[in-house]
This record gives C-alpha cells, sequence and structure tokens, in this order.
C-alpha cells in the first residue's frame, strides 16, 4: 500500500490555522467532506468518537485521527501542517502540528488496517517530519508524503 | 609482598577497608565491560585469599557461616522493601511454585548428575544439588538493573519474587541432607515433614507478624531520624534470629517482613530504605569478598572437572525441566520460559550453604563447598555475561524509561501526600507547554519553582528552563505520572522503540470492547462486546495483566501498557503485529547475525546500539 493510493494532492493543507484539537478536525472533516461527497457532520463525529476511546495523538507531534464510514468507496488520506501546534491529548503530552486522517469504507477490514499502519511508519520518520515542518509548500509537502517506500522504509 | 598478614587490629581494618574499596572501583569497570559485579568481588576475594597476591588465609567457616546469615538477612530485607505489593501478587503463584517444587526438581536433578560425577551416594548427591538448587535474589536484580534492560513485567516479577523465597528451600534441603548424613537413616519421614511445616508456616507467621509490629513500632516512637533504620534493622535481625532460634525459616520470615513493611505506611520510609540500600550494598560486598578469601583456589582444581559437569547440568538441564514443569499451569510463552531458565542464576547462597557440610563435619565435607563454589562461578560467568542479549533475543524486552531526576523528601506522618522535587530535565515534556498551562496530575501542586538558586515568582514565569528546580506536592501514586512530566522524554535511539513495542495507537482500557471491535475490524461475541478492554484482556490473558502482555484479536494484537490495581489502565494497539515467537532455526540466525555484526564493529571501534 503506497501512500499515494490513499492521497491527492486536494488533500493536503500546508498551513492550518486552528487553536484546538476539536478545530482541527472539524476543518479537516470539512475538507475531507468536500473531497469525498460525504456530509461534514457524519466525518468528524467519527473523527472524534475514535478519539473518545484514547486519543490519535502518537507522540512526537503527530496524530493520526481515523475512523470507517458508510458510503465510502475507497480509502481517504488528508494531510494538514499547523501553522501552530495545539495540545491534541497525545501520550508524551507534546503538542501536535503534523496530523494525518485517514477515512476508511464501513467494510474494509485488512486494507485499512495495512494502510493505518503505512501512515504510521511514515510519519516515524524524524527525518522526514523534520523536513514537513520547515516547509509551508502543498507541493513540496505532498512530495514528501508520497515518495515511494523504498527511501524510508528504514 | 605482604606475606603473613594476619586477621587483627589494625591489619583487618586497614586491609578489609581496602579491599572494600577496591570492590567498589573495580566493579565501576566491571560495568563498563558488562561483567557481572558479583563476579568481580568473588573474584577480587579470591586474589587477596592464601593463593592470591595478599595471601590472606581466612579458614574459619564458623565466622564465615555467622557473617554470611547476617548478610543474607539484611540483603533478603531489603529485598522485601522494595518488592511493590502488586509484583508479588502477579508473581505470587508461579513463583511460590519455583521455591518449592521448582527447588526439589532441581536439586533431585542436579543431586543425580552429583551422584555421577562424583561417585556419591544418593543422600550425598542429594545434599550437592540442594546447597545449588536457589537462585539467588541480589544477583538477579543486579544483573537486570545494572544493564538498564526492563523485561516484560511478569517474567520480572516472577524471577525476583522467586528468588526471594526460594531460599528458605534450599536451607530447609540442606539441612536435611545434613542431618541425613550425621545422623543415618534414623530420621524418620514424618520428622522430615513436621520441620518442613514449622519452616515454612512458623517462617511466614513470624515474617508477616513481625513486619506489622515492626511498622507499628516505628509509627508509635518519636526518635532521632537516623535512629529509625537501626531500629528496623535491629528488628530485621531480630526477627530472622527468633524464627531460627523456634526452628521457623528465618530467611523466609525475614524477606516477608521487608515485604509488609516496604509497602505499609510508616515513618523515615526514605531514611530507612536508603540505609537498607547501602547496607545491602556492604553486605553483597562483604559476603562474596569473605566467600572469596574462603576458599582455597588450589583446593578446588580436584574437584573442577566433576564440578563443571553438575554446573551444566543444572543450568541445561535441570533449571530449564524445573521451571518448564513448575510453570506449566501458568500460560507462560516459551520465550518467557526459556529467559527464566536462563536467569536461574546462583549467587552467594549456594556457597554459603555449601560452608554447611564443612561446619558439620561430614567426611569430605569440603568437596560439596568446592563444587558449589565452581558452580556459582560458573554460572555467573556463563549467565551473568547474557542476561541483557537473551533478553533481547527472545524478544522480552520493554523500552527504557528515562529515569527522572527526583528528590524525595519525607513528609509528615498521616498525610497522604509527599513531597517531591524535580530537576526539569532538557526536552522534557514540562518544558513544550506554558507554566501556567502545565498538565499536572490531579492532585499535585508545585510549591516552588527555583531557577540559578533563586526562588522564581510564579505568577510571572513564562515557561520552565531546563535545570530548574521544581518542588510539588503530590500523591504517592501520582509521582510517575510527575517522573515524565519531568524526565528527558524517551530517548529517539531507544533500542526497543515504544511503538514496535506498545504498537501504534494507545487506548483507554476502560473503553467498551465493542467499540474498539468496529474499528479494528475483529469479532467478538456478544457478551465479549458489552465488557471493558480491560476485562476482556483479563479474561484472555487468563492470568493478572502484567505490562507487555499481549493479545491477539482479529488482525491486531492488544497490548497492556500500564496496569493499576489489576486492571489494565493503558492499551496499546498493534496493527500488523510479526510472529514474536522465535523458532530455533530463528533463534541461531539472529544469534550469528549479532556475533557478525560485533566482530564488524570491533573492527570500527566502539559505537553503541544495534
Amino acid at each position: 500500500m503506497e501512500i499515494s493510493e490513499l492521497l491527492a494532492p486536494d488533500g493536503v493543507i500546508a498551513n492550518l490555522k486552528v487553536t484546538s484539537k476539536k478545530q482541527a478536525l472539524r476543518e479537516l472533516a470539512q475538507r475531507a467532506a468536500r473531497i469525498t461527497g460525504l456530509p461534514e457532520r457524519a466525518i468528524f463525529d467519527t473523527l472524534l468518537e475514535r478519539e473518545r476511546l484514547g486519543t490519535t495523538g502518537v507522540g512526537h507531534g503527530i496524530a493520526i485521527p481515523h475512523g470507517k464510514l458508510p458510503g465510502l468507496t475507497r480509502l481517504h488520506g488528508l494531510f494538514a501542517r499547523l501553522e501552530q501546534p495545539v495540545d491534541f491529548d497525545s501520550i508524551d503530552e507534546i503538542p501536535v502540528d503534523l496530523i494525518f486522517v485517514l477515512l476508511a469504507p464501513e467494510g474494509a477490514g485488512a486494507d485499512h488496517l495495512k494502510a493505518l499502519a503505512r501512515v504510521s511508519r511514515l510519519l516515524r520518520d524524524r527525518g522526514i517530519c523534520e523536513k514537513m515542518r520547515g516547509t509551508d509548500n502543498p507541493d513540496a509537502l505532498f512530495a514528501l508524503l508520497t515518495e515511494p517506500a523504498a527511501s524510508n522504509a528504514a | 609482598m605482604l606475606t603473613g598478614v594476619h586477621f587483627g587490629g589494625e591489619h583487618f581494618i586497614f586491609f578489609g577497608a581496602l579491599l572494600v574499596l577496591g570492590s567498589v572501583l573495580l566493579g565501576m569497570l566491571s560495568t563498563r565491560i558488562g561483567a557481572p559485579l558479583l563476579l568481580v568481588f568473588l573474584g577480587l576475594g579470591m586474589l587477596a585469599g592464601e593463593d592470591g597476591v595478599a595471601q590472606v588465609r581466612f579458614n574459619d567457616f564458623g565466622v564465615a557461616y555467622t557473617f554470611g546469615s547476617i548478610a543474607l538477612a539484611v540483603i533478603l530485607f531489603d529485598g522485601g522493601l522494595r518488592t511493590k505489593r502488586r509484583t508479588f501478587e502477579l508473581a505470587a503463584a508461579p513463583a511460590i511454585g519455583l521455591a518449592t517444587i521448582g527447588v526439589l526438581l532441581t536439586a533431585v536433578i542436579c543431586g543425580a548428575a552429583a551422584m555421577l560425577f562424583l561417585g556419591f551416594n544418593w543422600i550425598g548427591g542429594f545434599l550437592v544439588g540442594a546447597t545449588i538448587a536457589s537462585t539467588d535474589a541480589a544477583a538477579v536484580f543486579l544483573l537486570l538493573h545494572q544493564r538498564g534492560t526492563e523485561i516484560k513485567e511478569r517474567v520480572n516479577a516472577t524471577l525476583e519474587v522467586e528468588s526471594g523465597l526460594n531460599d528458605p528451600m534450599a536451607v530447609f534441603l540442606t539441612v536435611i541432607g545434613v542431618e541425613l548424613l550425621s545422623f543415618g537413616n534414623r530420621l524418620l519421614g514424618w520428622e522430615i515433614a513436621a520441620q518442613f511445616a514449622v519452616q515454612l508456616f512458623g517462617g511466614a507467621v513470624i515474617g508477616l507478624g513481625g513486619g506489622l509490629a515492626l511498622v507499628r513500632l516505628i509509627n508509635r516512637i518519636e526518635i532521632a531520624a537516623g535512629l529509625y533504620p537501626i531500629v528496623a534493622a535491629a528488628a530485621a535481625l531480630a526477627i530472622f534470629g527468633g524464627a531460627q532460634l523456634v526452628g521457623a525459616s528465618g530467611f523466609l520470615a525475614v524477606y516477608l517482613a521487608g515485604l509488609v513493611m516496604g509497602n505499609r505506611k510508616h515513618r523515615a520510609a526514605i531514611v530507612i530504605n536508603r540505609f537498607f540500600d547501602g547496607l545491602a550494598w556492604l553486605c553483597q560486598i562483604g559476603m562474596f569478598l569473605m566467600l572469596g578469601l574462603l576458599v582455597t583456589p588450589r583446593f578446588l582444581l580436584a574437584d573442577l572437572l566433576p564440578a563443571i559437569g553438575i554446573a551444566l547440568v543444572l543450568i541445561f538441564v535441570a533449571r530449564p525441566l524445573a521451571v518448564f514443569i513448575c510453570l506449566l499451569p501458568f500460560r507462560f510463552s516459551r520465550e518467557e520460559v526459556l529467559f527464566i531458565s536462563w536467569v536461574g542464576l546462583r549467587g552467594a547462597v549456594p556457597i554459603f550453604l555449601a560452608s554447611l557440610p564443612v561446619l558439620a563435619e561430614i567426611p569430605g565435607g569440603f568437596t560439596y563447598f568446592n563444587v558449589a563454589f565452581v558452580v556459582v562461578l560458573t554460572s555467573l560467568v556463563v549467565q551473568g555475561w547474557t542476561v541483557g542479549p537473551a533478553a533481547r533475543l527472545l524478544k522480552l524486552e520493554l523500552p527504557q524509561q528515562e529515569e527522572a531526576s527526583r528528590l524525595d523528601f519525607d513528609a509528615l506522618t498521616g498525610y497522604d501526600r509527599d513531597i517531591a522535587g524535580y530537576r526539569v530535565a532538557p526536552n522534557s515534556p514540562a518544558l513544550m507547554q506554558k507554566f501556567a498551562n502545565l498538565h499536572l496530575p490531579s492532585r499535585v501542586r508545585i510549591l516552588s519553582v527555583i531557577r540559578e538558586g533563586v526562588v522564581q515568582n510564579r505568577e510571572n514565569l513564562e515557561r520552565l528552563e531546563p535545570g530548574d528546580y521544581v518542588l510539588c506536592v503530590a500523591p504517592p501514586e501520582q509521582l510517575h505520572a510527575l517522573d515524565t512530566l519531568f524526565a528527558a522524554r524517551k530517548r529517539v535511539d531507544a533500542r526497543a522503540d515504544t511503538d514496535e513495542v506498545f504498537g501504534e495507537f494507545t487506548v483507554s482500557g476502560e473503553m467498551q470492547a465493542g467499540q474498539l471491535a468496529s474499528f479494528y475490524s475483529f469479532t467478538l461475541n456478544e457478551d465479549e462486546r458489552a465488557l471493558t478492554l480491560s476485562e476482556l484482556m483479563n479474561r484472555r490473558i487468563g492470568h493478572r495483566p502484567g505490562v507487555g502482555d499481549r493479545v491477539s484479536l482479529g488482525l491486531i494484537e492488544l497490548i497492556v501498557r500500564e496496569v493499576a490495581k489489576g486492571k489494565v489502565k493503558m492499551v496499546g494497539v498493534e496493527l500488523e503485529p510479526e510472529d514474536r515467537r522465535v523458532t530455533m532455526a530463528e533463534l541461531k540466525r539472529r544469534v550469528q547475525e549479532r556475533m557478525r555484526a560485533r566482530w564488524l564493529r570491533r573492527g570500527k571501534g566502539r559505537r553503541r546500539g544495534d
């Protein structure tokens, strides 16, 4: 599973201005609604429901909110780089400034998990994260995110 | 050359002190090359001994036995003080099995080996087995902690509690063996059984009762702070000696007394713990030095080959077999069983016990002593040197927690909060937040912030800085959360990164299992869906959950990340669990790989990590 199969260039927000976790999720749900054609409310609720189980802030300033949505036909990814880090209740309590949202169709099983693991592996690469923090150019961000897996497999 | 140094007066004081100093300094060096610390102490004792450079002659087995008893009592009490109630509860059942049946099995199998290699009769063989049947608490924990290795919680707990509890059994079997050899077969079966019952039950009652009484006493009396540890030490020895006098097991009693005291609120806890930390070290060093002095290496040669044979049987046959049988009912994985088998380290106890046959003037008594000595030496070299790599090979390591630099203060008795001071580490989570919005755990208050020796006005403080001192009042159970707040974040290059061990995501153990099931595509039956994650994991694991335990659900695995009061608080979710079972072929491949890597590294100079 490659990131380029999940993420389109219009799914990248290069400089999102938000002040809270909730606001960040709302903005991302709005953008996701535009891309998928599903109601914004449903997307936001799904993401929020997952956060209630436990934060998706995985540490080192990164969060990977995710969930399943009826009516979706394939996996959709979105990425946002925040202008200012926000508190995300992360495990290490470090405020988050890089967010990757992954939405999956209701019936997705192994594919969803594989994609999620792939995203998590990508964002574990500290080199790539530092580069992403250093640019607010959407094209550059998209290129960094979709670089072939071979270069960041380590 | 210092020939003819006799123990007495200034000589004794001067050379004794030099030996202890040398032990500590050499010990420091030994950690660098990863040699087991206890081996250094033992070696130094031998070096000072009659076949070594200083040629000190020390052959008084009676003095050695008495001092050894005192030292062991202190070490066991200290071990009890440090064993948390949760650790004990987590591992009590398997540990008790290992400490009784396990010790007996080990003694019998090693006894058979002794009959074979030494030509002893069955009683003699059994006595050899009995002396070397118990693992050494201090040796095990020193090694695990010395490496900074964190092992899966239940495995760690089992080893820790086992080593605290198994000395009484080995002592008992050794005494029985000596009695049988001294009085022939006149000893009756029921007499042995009665003795056994008195030893164990008497020891347990005296230990628990004595521990409670000691806590009461300490909370009742008002004395100078420095005297509290003295009271505790004297009481511990009284409990030990008293139990021994009435035929109960003092070793069991003193460990349990420590366990009770360490888990009850009492006055001067910090002073007492520090004192025992130091005292236990001194006893450890003293005991190994003394046993090193006591042995005459020249005499070891005669028994060397059979003794090495017995050591190998112990390490490769007796211990693994005993562990395997004792742990059958407890659902340990194969890797865990292998690891527990491998960490059956022998320490001072076998040598100490083997001085009993000498004291009882059993014919050939020195052979028991020599065999025990060689077995301990072999165990320390072979197993002691390889504990860390073994844990890594079997994938039982947990990521290392960065130690916070915390200063504890004694709070008032009857007040349920502690006062703790922290030095803010560079790179700690506390630095990422504004001071006014600092995420403090509940019921925690900051009393003062000190920067470069000046108390800061907290109203105007924007952010903490590395090196600041922060003084807090906190309930004891929150100290851990505070540690994380002020300590440096986990090392990025830590060998086992958190993600690898605890999975990609973290969820709360109080969540409904059914809810998680829909997110991560696994199926549960109706009544399982209604359980909390904690309950579900408890049920699937089948024993009290320990950090690092895993439950496989559909394609994912859930991992116990934090436990409190028997409940799973935090759960890790691993999306693509690798096959963690290690096959023999895989194990071999990994060993070869490591050796090759080490070989290559040697050429390029030293580098950390692999």
